[in-house]
């Protein structure tokens, strides 16, 4: 509104009024006028919510529109450069500086020293001062300089570069929308890694893929935290943009286990994705939560498909799925067990099968679907507005029964299926996407030209 | 007995990015809101339907000839179809000839 030169006011509730101000900040107009909305809206009565906006909103918002703003002073400070020195100490001293600058995540970081740094530019044939793109809302540029910093504060080695570099691409993609990453559900953003460099940098597919402790698919999920904190501006300390009003730790990277989807004669991930078997691919997407593990036993797919419905379908998705209806936008992920997904390819079914049995056979009420919606704050959301307008189709209102049955996911081709974790068990586990937030969205891992020679070097050092 | 630490001292760089925007003042505000039109935009969230309504009643009591652009008139800001309803955004603000916008709801 304020770039048209009207003016506005923007009504924001009292627990949301820093990340206001960082948003603000981040749109260039640090003064905008805010008029602030007391409590929590979705906790109070009618009577409640009536005297708050005409005693205390009413008076702010027509304040914020007519009168003049107190400015600050618009002149930005002013900034290191990328090879300036910023801080020199011990260990410990440069920890105790990197928390109290809300630059790290709680834990050690490694001191992204220049000698550290300029390592990791030897994996990539980008220049260090290339802008990949700028992260909302703090709106800072991402560089391939500041992906090399906080890929050594990660713990990550210089030869993971490639994959940083793929991974920073995606959040600055805007249908990614990493500006939503601090909302309050406290999605988790989530690397899926496909091809060949899996096994070239010692990914983990296997058992224990999702915990934490293998280098690289740690160190890469920390590498995405940081960023997100340092360069997008979700910190969640007094100036931070992050309002996970519980949220979650960072997301370990999921490496698909290649070899058991091959002897399935399925094909790998990053063709589901739209890519050649064989390219090095990361997948990122949200989560925003995660499903009990599905044990399914039986030698027949389809006992295995009825438990996964039921335990990662209606009561992982069942819930979220109605936030998923308000956007018109979902996309769950399931980690199946190698053993579970033989099962399913000894019976003939592909992933897109098992994707269509869940678009099938998992329901929920729609007035049940309405009434989490609304909790969640969706107030203005009905099902039968939504396919009224074509964003949900005519199977979500077969009838005016509000207790009619309607489908947990809307699209076979919005589910994905990964292979991976315990070959030696029949666990399977679903990961819950925050819907047009975070959507999967993917990039091919570019290689330096003397990729396997820089890797070979690379491993004489370790 | 003490034992004298000899630890390395390290030189380190700054982790954040430049910001990649443009400081400036707010525009000016409307004096009197009077007979002047009002556009509102909403994220369909956190009752909105229900507050909004009583800001017009409010505000119609307060300055005669104050009109109001509804929020139905925009669309939801913060739904599926966002991208393309912030961007014809200039457009309707321009049309309906909207002298203020209240905005609506961070929560």
């Amino acid at each position: 509104m304020e770039r048209c030169g009207i003016p506005s006011v923007s009504v924001i509730s009292t627990g949301f009024l820093k990340q206001a101000a960082v948003i603000a900040k981040g749109l260039g107009v640090p003064d905008m006028a805010i008029a602030e909305f007391p409590g929590v809206p979705m906790t109070q009565s009618k009577g409640e919510l009536r005297r708050q906006v005409i005693e205390l909103l009413l008076p702010r918002i027509i304040a914020g529109l007519s009168k003049p703003l107190a400015l600050s002073a618009l002149q930005e400070a002013v900034l290191p450069q990328p090879r300036d020195i910023v801080f020199s100490g011990t260990l410990d001293e440069i920890n105790d500086y990197f928390h109290e600058q809300n630059w790290s995540d709680g834990m050690p970081v490694v001191p992204p020293t220049l000698n550290r740094i300029e390592k990791f530019f030897r994996f990539t044939e980008r220049d260090p001062s290339e802008v990949i793109g700028v992260c909302p809302p703090a709106n800072r540029a991402a560089t391939v300089w500041n992906v090399a910093v906080n890929g050594v504060m990660a713990g990550c080695r210089p030869e993971y570069m490639p994959i940083l570099l793929a991974v920073t691409e995606v959040i600055c993609t805007p249908e990614y929308k990493i500006e939503d990453a601090g909302s309050t559900p406290g999605w988790e953003s989530l690397i899926t890694l496909s091809g060949p460099i899996i096994k070239q940098l010692g990914f983990n597919a296997g058992q224990g893929v999702m915990r934490v402790g293998r280098q690289p698919n740690t160190s890469v999920g920390r590498f995405l935290r940081l960023l997100i904190r340092n360069v997008a501006g979700f910190t969640h300390g007094p100036e931070g943009a992050d309002k996970g009003s519980i949220g979650q730790s960072f997301l370990v990277v999921l490496a698909e286990n290649e070899d058991a989807v091959a002897e399935l004669g399925w094909q790998p991930y990053s063709v589901d994705r739209g890519f050649k078997a064989g390219d090095n691919v990361v997948t990122v997407q949200s989560v925003v939560a995660i499903s009990s593990p599905a044990y399914s036993q039986s030698e027949r797919a389809e006992e295995h498909a009825a438990l996964l419905a039921d335990v990662i379908g209606e009561r992982a998705c069942g819930y979220w799925t109605a936030i998923g209806m308000c956007y018109a936008n979902w996309h769950p992920l399931i980690i199946l067990g190698p053993s579970i997904a033989a099962v399913f390819a000894k019976d003939g079914w592909s992933k897109a099968d098992i994707s269509r049995y869940f678009c099938e056979h998992v329901k929920i009420k729609a007035s049940t679907a309405e009434r989490y919606a609304y909790g969640a704050g969706l107030t203005g959301f009905r099902i039968n507005n939504a396919v009224n307008e074509g964003l949900l189709p005519q199977t979500y209102h077969e009838s005016d029964d509000p207790d009619r049955l309607v489908p947990v996911f809307q699209k076979p081709e919005w589910m994905s299926i990964v292979v991976a974790g315990d070959a030696g068990r029949n666990q399977s586990r679903g990961y819950v996407c925050n819907h047009v937030q975070g959507v999967p969205t993917s990039r091919k891992v570019v290689l330096p030209k003397n990729w396997d020679a820089l890797l070979a070097v690379s491993r004489r050092k370790k | 007995m003490t034992i004298p630490l000899n630890e390395p001292t390290y030189d380190v760089v700054w982790p954040l990015g430049k910001p990649a925007y443009a400081t400036r003042a707010p525009v000016a505000r409307v004096a009197d809101l009077s007979n002047k039109v009002i556009g509102e935009t909403w994220d369909y969230l956190f009752r909105g339907e229900e507050w909004f309504p009583i800001l017009r009643e409010e505000l119609t009591k307060r300055y005669p000839g104050i009109t109001f652009v509804t929020y139905d008139t925009f669309g939801n800001l913060h739904g599926p179809n966002q991208r393309e309803l912030v961007a014809r955004l200039p457009a309707l603000l321009k049309e309906h000839k909207v002298d203020a916008v209240i905005s609506a709801i961070g929560a």
